[in-house]
C-alpha cells in the first residue's frame, strides 16, 4: 500500500517526526518495504496556458505551442509574457493548462535546457506525470483544470515535496488499510490525537428515484447499504483529490470513482457506485430498478470492468439487478453498470462481505482489485453507514447532485461485540517487564479500546460482564475492554498483550541474561577439528601425566638451559619431577610399551598442555603431537600394504593446516631428535605452527626400541595447537564465482637430475602464466635402470584455465612449448 | 515413386535391425535422413512438381521419414537397455570392503566431549584455566583455611616459585568470577593433581568438569534441575540424581551428588555396593564468604557450582576396573574405544 505523507498529515500532526517515521511505522509493526522521495520542483516549473498548438512541417507529431506564462520571470518571454515551446504529447491542445518546466530545471530524469528542434527554438517542456516524478504514467501531457492560475508553482498544486512510504500490512491487520487507520495507530504510539475530517453537509432535496433492495445473504453479506444520487454530474476530480489518489498508486477517471477510491483509501473500506439507469427491475410491476445480493447461479455469465468474461458458479456471491450480476461481491463491478460520461444517477454502495467467500472468488476468477484485497482481510460490517456518508458528502460536495434518497440498509444481526479482560501481571509474565495499569489503559484507549469501568475480575474472552468472580489475588487483577470493530484481529487476552507490547516497543522489553564471552569458540574447534583430523588418519589417542622425567628431555636435547622446566617441589618419584616441555618424550615411551607389547603398526597421538617458564612466568600451551610408524592401511586385496613414510606424514601434517585454511611451505630445519635433512618446520608471518620429521634411530634405542629389527621408519608430527587457533582467528572464505570455463589437463613426462627439486620445477611452471596455471601434480616418480643414475623420470598433470574465455589449442601448445623450453634451459630436464 | 521408398524404407529397416552401437545408429540416420541423402534430395524436387501433386508428394516424404525416425529412435533405446543389462554382473558380496583405518579417542576425551555436549547445549560455556595455579585460586579464595589438612605436602603437589598444582578444577570458579561480572554460566574440564600413588582408585593426575552458575535468582532447585539433566543425557533418561548433605568450604549449603546405579538400575549390587546409588562428586550453592572474597554482592547474586570426576563416570559407563589403565596407553585398550564418538 502506498501513502503519501502529504495526506496522512491531514489526520495526524507529523510535525518533528517526519524524520523518524520510517522507524515509528516499522516499530508499530508496519514494515516499510521502500520510500519513495518526491522532489520539490522549484521556481521554475508553474501552470501555464497554451495559448496556441500548431504542428510543425514535416514531422507527425511535433507541435509547437505558444505558451503563457505569466509574470513569471523568464528573460527570452515577449512582451505578452508568452514564449514558445515545442511538444510531443498527442494531448497537447491549444486553451489547456499545462504544466511548464523552464530551461534550467532539474527534473527527476533529465534537466530542461533551450533546445533547438527542427530548427525552432524551445523554451522548456510542457510535462507529464513521470516527468514531474509523480506516476509511471507518460501517456500524454498533465490536464490541470481550466480555472488554475497562470504561473503557480507546480510544488504548490502537487503537495511537493513529498515523500511515499510503500508499506507491507500483515494479513491480520485489516485496520491498517487506509490512512485513517496508519493515523490511529501512529497516534497511540505517538501520543498525539488525530484529527478527524470536517463533518460535511449531508441535505440535499429527496429524490423521487425509488430503489428495491433484496439481501438473500445475510451470512456473506453481513451488510450492505445503497443510496440514490439523482441528477449527477460526472466531471473530473479537483486536481488536490487527483494528486492524492495519483501519489497513492491510483489512477484518477472521474468524480464518482474517484470519490469511491478516495473514501477507500481514506478508511480503508471499499465502496462501489452504480449506473442507475443500467439496472433492471426484479418484477416489472415496480419499475424501478432493485439491487439483489444473491449467490450466482451456475454458470452465470459476468462481464467485467475490466473486459474480461466469467462463468460464475454458486459460490459466487454477486450484486444483481433484478435480472443479471452487477457486480462480483467486493471484488470488482461489471461492465455495463458502471459509471460512465453519461450516467445521469446513481447508486452508492457501501457494504461488508465475508472474507472467505471474497478470497475464494477472487482467487478462482483470478481478479485481485483494491477491494477484494480489502474486503479478504475481514472488515467489520460496523461503519459500512459511516463509510457511506463520508462518501456521501463529498458526492454532494462535487457531483453536482440534484436530489438524493435515503440510506437503505440491510443489518440483519449486528456485529458481535468482543469483551476482553486483561491483567497487567500476565503482561509481566509473557513480557518480561512491569506495566503500570494506568499505562496499559492509556495505550489501549487511544488504540481505540473502550475502557470498561468497574467490571470484575477474569481474564480472555467475557461472555457475561455480570457473571464474573472478583479477583482474589494481585494476579488476577484485571482491566475490561470493548473491542473496536475495526480490531477483527483481538479475540484474546494474548492479542492485547501484543498490541500493549508493541506500543511500549519491542526495544523496551529488557534482555535479561547477558551471557559473558566467556569461551574462546574458535579455539575450542581448532583443537577439535585438529583431533579429528589425526583421528581420522588413524591415530589414537593417548593421555600423558603432565610431568615427566627430566633426563628423557636433556635426552632428547630438549635442553633445559634452553626450555627451563618447572620443577615439583615433592615429586613423588624423580622420573615424574618435572612438568613437561614437549609432548614427545612420552609419546615415545608410549610407541616403545605397544611396540614391546608386539605391536607393529602404531599411530598414537597426545593433544595436551606443555608448562613453560618465561621471564614473566609460565604459559600452558596446547599442542598435539603424533608418533607414527608401520602399516597405513590394513592389507586387502584390492589395496596393497603401504608404510608411514615421507610423503604420508608430509600430507598428514599439510592436511591438517589445510584443512584450517592455512597453506604455509614446509622449511628444512634442525631437531636434535629427527633425522638430518628429514625435518621440516612451518610458519607463518614469523609464528612456529609446528613440525615433522622421522625420529632418529639412536633415540628410538635410547627408549628401548631395537631399531634395526624395527625395519620401519618412525615419524613425529607436532602441532601447536594454540597458534593455529590464532593463526586462523579471523580467517574466512570468500566466494569466487564458478569458472564458466573448462579446464585443460596436459601431462610432461621427464628425467630430472637429482641436482633439482620437484618444488623448483613446479614453481617455474606456476610462474610462467600464473593466472592460466591452476595446478600441477604430481602422478609418477621412478627411477630404474633404463634411467641414468643420479636421476629420476617425474610426470606431470599441468591443470590449465582460463577464468575469462575458453583455452584454444594454439594457446595450450603455445604454453606447453614454453613450459619445456624453460624446464630444458633451467633445470637441463630431458622429455621422454 | 512409391516403389522406390518402400524399398528404401525396406533397406532401412534391415540396416537399423544390425545397429549395435550409438555411433552404427548415427551413420545410419545420417544415410538415411542427413543431407546427402536420398530422401532429401526427393525433397529438392518437390518444387519442380505440380502445386496440386506437392501436398501428396510430401506427405509421403514425411511418412517415411517419421518411420525411420522411429525405427532409430526404437534401435537406440534398445541398445542402451541392452548395454545396461550386461553391465549387471555376479559378484561375492561376502568379500570384505576397503577398510577406512580411522584411529580413535582415549576414553576420557570421549566422556570429556560427551560432557562438553551436554553442557553447550543448556546453553553453558567452556571456560580454560591453567593447572599451575597459587595458593589463593586453589584454597584461600576458595575458603579453606589455613591449616586445613588438604594443604598439606602429602595431599598437594608444589612447584617452584610458591606454586602448586590445582587440586580442583574450583579454581576456575575464582579465574572467572574475577574476569567476568554474573551472569555466569560455565563449565571447566580440566587436569587436576593431588600426592596419590597410583591405585584402583587413585591417580595423581585427574580430570575434572566443573560447573558454575552465578546470576539474580538462581537457586538449589536450579542445581537439582541442572545435575537432573545431565545426568539423563549422559547415562540415559532412566538414570535419576539426587544431591545429600555434605561439607566443602566453598559451598553453604553443600552436597555431594549421587545418581542412581547404572548396572543395576538402583536395586544394588556390587558395583553400588549395593546402595542403589554411585557417588558423582561434589555440588552445593557457592557460600557468600566466596562472593565476598570477589567483590560479588551476594544479597544480589546466588550460585551454584559442582564437580565431576571424569574418570569415575568412564569407568563406570565402560566398566573399567583400575583407572591405571586410563593411563597406561596401551592399544589393546584404546581400540577398544573405536568406535565411539
Amino acid at each position: 500500500m502506498r501513502i503519501a505523507l502529504s495526506w496522512l498529515k491531514r489526520y495526524l500532526p507529523l510535525a518533528g517526526h517526519e524524520a523518524k517515521l520510517a522507524d515509528l511505522l516499522t516499530f508499530a509493526g508496519i514494515e516499510v518495504e521502500g520510500i519513495e522521495k518526491l522532489q520539490a520542483l522549484g521556481a521554475t516549473v508553474i501552470a501555464a496556458r497554451v495559448i496556441s498548438a500548431e504542428p510543425v512541417p514535416k514531422t507527425d507529431h511535433l507541435k509547437l505551442c505558444l505558451v503563457d506564462i505569466g509574470d513569471t520571470e523568464y528573460p527570452e518571454k515577449d512582451a505578452d509574457n508568452r514564449i514558445q515551446v515545442i511538444c510531443g504529447a498527442p494531448n497537447c491542445e491549444a486553451g489547456m493548462m499545462a504544466v511548464l518546466a523552464l530551461p534550467g530545471t532539474a527534473l527527476k530524469d533529465i534537466t530542461i535546457a533551450k533546445a533547438k528542434i527542427r530548427g525552432i527554438h524551445s523554451h522548456g517542456m510542457l510535462c507529464s506525470e513521470r516527468e514531474l516524478g509523480l506516476s509511471e504514467n507518460h501517456a500524454g501531457i498533465i490536464h490541470l483544470p481550466p480555472d488554475t492560475p497562470v504561473g503557480v508553482l507546480a510544488d504548490r498544486l502537487f503537495a511537493l515535496p513529498d515523500t511515499i512510504f510503500e508499506l507491507e500490512i500483515t494479513p491480520n491487520r485489516s485496520d491498517l488499510l487506509g490512512y485513517k487507520g496508519i493515523a490511529r495507530d501512529l497516534s497511540a504510539r505517538l501520543n498525539v490525537p488525530t484529527i478527524e475530517p470536517e463533518v460535511q453537509d449531508l441535505s440535499a432535496p429527496l429524490s423521487t428515484l425509488q430503489l428495491g433492495l433484496f439481501n438473500e445473504e445475510p451470512t456473506l453479506c453481513p451488510r450492505y447499504t445503497a443510496r440514490v444520487f439523482e441528477g449527477v454530474k460526472i466531471q473530473d476530480s479537483p486536481l488536490w483529490m487527483k494528486t492524492a489518489l495519483i501519489k497513492s498508486g491510483l489512477r484518477p477517471i472521474n468524480n464518482i470513482v474517484d470519490i469511491t477510491n478516495f473514501v477507500m483509501l481514506e478508511c480503508g473500506h471499499p465502496l462501489h457506485a452504480f449506473d442507475y439507469d443500467a439496472l433492471a427491475s426484479r418484477d416489472g410491476a415496480t419499475g424501478h430498478p432493485d439491487i439483489v445480493v444473491r449467490r450466482a447461479a451456475d454458470k452465470e455469465a459476468f462481464l467485467a470492468l475490466d473486459g474480461k468474461n466469467h462463468e460464475l458458479c454458486i459460490q459466487d456471491l454477486v450484486i444483481a439487478d433484478g435480472k443479471h450480476p452487477s457486480a462480483l461481491a467486493g471484488v470488482m463491478g461489471s461492465k455495463d453498470s458502471g459509471i460512465n460520461p453519461e450516467t445521469k444517477n446513481i447508486v452508492l454502495e457501501s457494504a461488508a462481505f465475508h472474507p472467505g467467500t471474497i478470497r475464494k472468488t477472487s482467487y478462482d476468477h483470478k481478479i485481485s482489485s483494491d477491494s477484494s484485497y480489502r474486503f479478504e482481510r475481514h472488515l467489520s460490517p460496523r461503519y459500512a453507514r459511516e463509510i457511506s456518508e463520508r462518501a456521501t458528502a463529498l458526492i454532494l460536495d462535487l457531483g453536482g447532485v440534484k436530489a438524493m434518497g435515503n440510506l437503505l440498509d440491510s443489518y440483519p444481526s449486528e456485529d458481535q461485540e468482543i469483551i476482553l479482560g486483561v491483567r497487567p501481571s500476565r503482561f509481566k509474565l509473557l513480557i518480561g517487564m512491569e506495566i503500570d495499569p494506568a499505562q496499559m489503559k492509556d495505550i489501549l484507549q487511544k488504540l481505540g479500546f473502550a475502557y470498561i469501568q468497574d467490571a470484575a475480575h477474569q481474564p480472555g474472552l467475557v461472555a457475561d460482564l455480570n457473571q464474573l468472580a472478583p479477583a482474589v489475588t494481585a494476579e488476577q487483577v484485571a482491566q475490561y475492554y470493548r473491542v473496536p470493530g475495526y480490531r477483527k484481529d483481538v479475540t484474546r487476552e494474548a492479542d492485547i498483550l501484543e498490541e500493549l507490547a508493541r506500543l511500549i516497543g519491542y526495544d523496551k522489553v529488557p534482555q535479561r541474561t547477558v551471557l559473558q564471552q566467556v569461551m574462546d569458540r574458535h579455539a575450542y574447534r581448532i583443537q577439535k577439528k585438529a583431533a579429528e583430523w589425526i583421528v581420522a588418519w588413524g591415530a589414537y589417542e593417548t593421555l600423558n601425566y603432565s610431568f615427566t622425567d627430566p633426563a628423557q628431555m636433556q635426552s632428547l636435547g630438549l635442553k633445559e638451559e634452553d626450555q627451563p622446566y618447572i620443577h615439583l617441589i615433592n615429586p613423588q618419584s624423580s622420573n615424574q619431577s618435572v612438568m613437561r616441555v614437549s609432548l614427545v618424550p612420552q609419546l615415545l615411551t608410549n610407541l616403545a610399551y605397544n611396540i614391546n607389547h608386539a605391536e607393529r603398526d602404531v599411530k598414537l597421538f597426545e593433544l595436551g598442555k606443555v608448562y613453560l617458564k618465561n621471564a614473566k612466568g609460565h604459559t600452558e600451551p596446547k599442542h598435539m603431537g603424533a608418533i607414527c610408524t608401520g602399516a597405513i592401511n590394513e592389507e586387502h586385496y584390492k589395496n596393497k600394504l603401504q608404510a608411514v613414510d615421507f610423503a604420508w606424514a608430509k600430507g598428514c601434517f599439510e592436511g591438517l593446516l589445510q584443512h584450517l585454511g592455512l597453506s604455509p611451505q614446509a622449511q628444512a630445519c634442525s631437531i636434535p631428535y629427527l633425522a638430518e635433512g628429514e625435518a621440516f618446520a612451518y610458519e607463518l608471518d614469523g609464528k612456529h605452527l609446528g613440525c615433522f620429521g622421522r625420529i632418529q634411530s639412536p633415540v628410538l634405542e635410547a627408549w628401548g626400541i631395537d631399531a634395526t629389527n624395527l625395519k620401519q621408519e618412525v615419524w613425529l608430527l607436532l602441532w601447536d595447537i594454540d597458534a593455529l587457533a590464532s593463526a586462523t582467528r579471523s580467517l574466512s572464505v570468500t566466494f569466487v564465482n564458478i569458472p564458466k570455463h573448462p579446464a585443460v589437463v596436459r601431462d610432461l613426462s621427464f628425467l630430472l637430475s637429482d641436482a633439482y627439486t620437484y618444488g623448483q620445477v613446479r614453481q617455474q611452471i606456476v610462474g610462467l602464466e600464473p593466472a592460466l596455471v591452476r595446478d600441477v601434480q604430481v602422478f609418477d616418480e621412478y627411477r630404474s635402470k633404463q634411467i641414468p643414475e643420479g636421476f629420476r623420470s617425474l610426470s606431470l598433470h599441468i591443470v590449465l584455465q582460463d577464468q575469462e574465455k575458453t583455452l584454444t589449442d594454439e594457446r595450450v601448445d603455445a604454453l606447453m612449448t614454453s613450459v619445456q623450453k624453460t624446464l630444458s634451459e633451467k633445470y637441463n630436464i630431458t622429455m621422454r | 515413386m512409391q516403389e522406390q521408398l518402400e524399398l528404401m524404407l525396406r533397406e532401412a529397416e534391415q540396416e537399423i535391425s544390425g545397429c549395435s552401437n550409438p555411433n552404427d545408429i548415427l551413420n545410419t540416420k545420417a544415410k538415411y535422413l542427413g543431407k546427402k541423402s536420398v530422401l532429401n534430395s526427393l525433397y529438392g524436387k518437390m518444387k519442380d512438381l505440380d502445386a496440386q501433386e506437392r501436398p501428396a508428394f510430401g506427405n509421403q516424404l514425411n511418412q517415411v521419414r517419421s518411420q525411420i525416425e522411429n525405427l532409430l529412435n526404437l534401435r537406440a533405446v534398445a541398445i542402451k537397455e541392452a548395454s545396461w543389462k550386461s553391465e549387471i554382473k555376479a559378484i561375492d558380496a561376502t568379500m570384505p570392503g576397503l577398510p577406512f583405518g580411522r584411529g580413535g579417542y582415549h576414553p576420557l576425551s570421549i566422556i570429556r566431549r560427551e560432557i562438553d555436549e551436554v553442557f553447550l547445549s543448556m546453553g553453558f560455556e567452556i571456560a580454560e584455566a591453567n593447572d599451575i595455579e597459587d595458593e589463593f585460586h586453589n584454597f584461600d579464595a576458595l575458603n579453606t583455611p589455613q591449616d586445613h589438612p588438604s594443604r598439606n605436602l602429602a595431599d598437594t603437589f608444589y612447584v617452584e616459585g610458591g606454586f602448586l598444582l590445582r587440586t580442583q578444577t574450583s579454581t576456575v570458579q575464582i579465574r572467572v568470577m574475577e574476569n567476568y561480572k554474573p551472569p555466569i554460566r560455565i563449565i571447566s574440564p580440566g587436569r587436576c593433581y593431588r600426592n596419590d600413588k597410583p591405585d584402583p582408585s587413585h591417580s595423581p593426575v585427574f580430570h575434572q568438569v566443573e560447573a558454575l552458575v552465578v546470576d539474580k535468582g538462581v537457586s538449589m532447585s536450579d542445581l537439582q534441575d541442572t545435575l537432573q539433566n545431565f545426568a539423563a543425557t549422559m547415562f540415559g533418561h532412566k538414570v535419576k540424581s539426587r544431591i545429600r548433605p555434605h561439607f566443602f568450604p566453598f559451598t553453604e549449603p553443600s552436597a555431594e551428588m549421587d545418581i542412581s546405579c547404572v548396572v543395576c538400575e538402583g536395586k544394588g549390587c556390587r558395583v553400588c555396593k549395593q546402595s542403589g546409588w554411585l557417588e558423582m562428586g561434589g555440588a552445593g550453592m557457592v557460600d557468600p564468604a566466596v562472593f565476598d572474597i570477589l567483590g560479588i554482592d551476594s544479597e544480589l547474586y546466588t550460585g551454584f557450582a559442582f564437580g565431576l570426576g571424569i574418570e569415575r563416570i568412564a569407568m563406570l559407563k565402560y566398566n573399567i576396573p583400575d583407572m591405571r589403565i586410563l593411563f597406561e596407553n596401551d592399544l589393546r585398550m584404546l581400540r577398544q574405544f573405536k568406535g565411539e564418538m
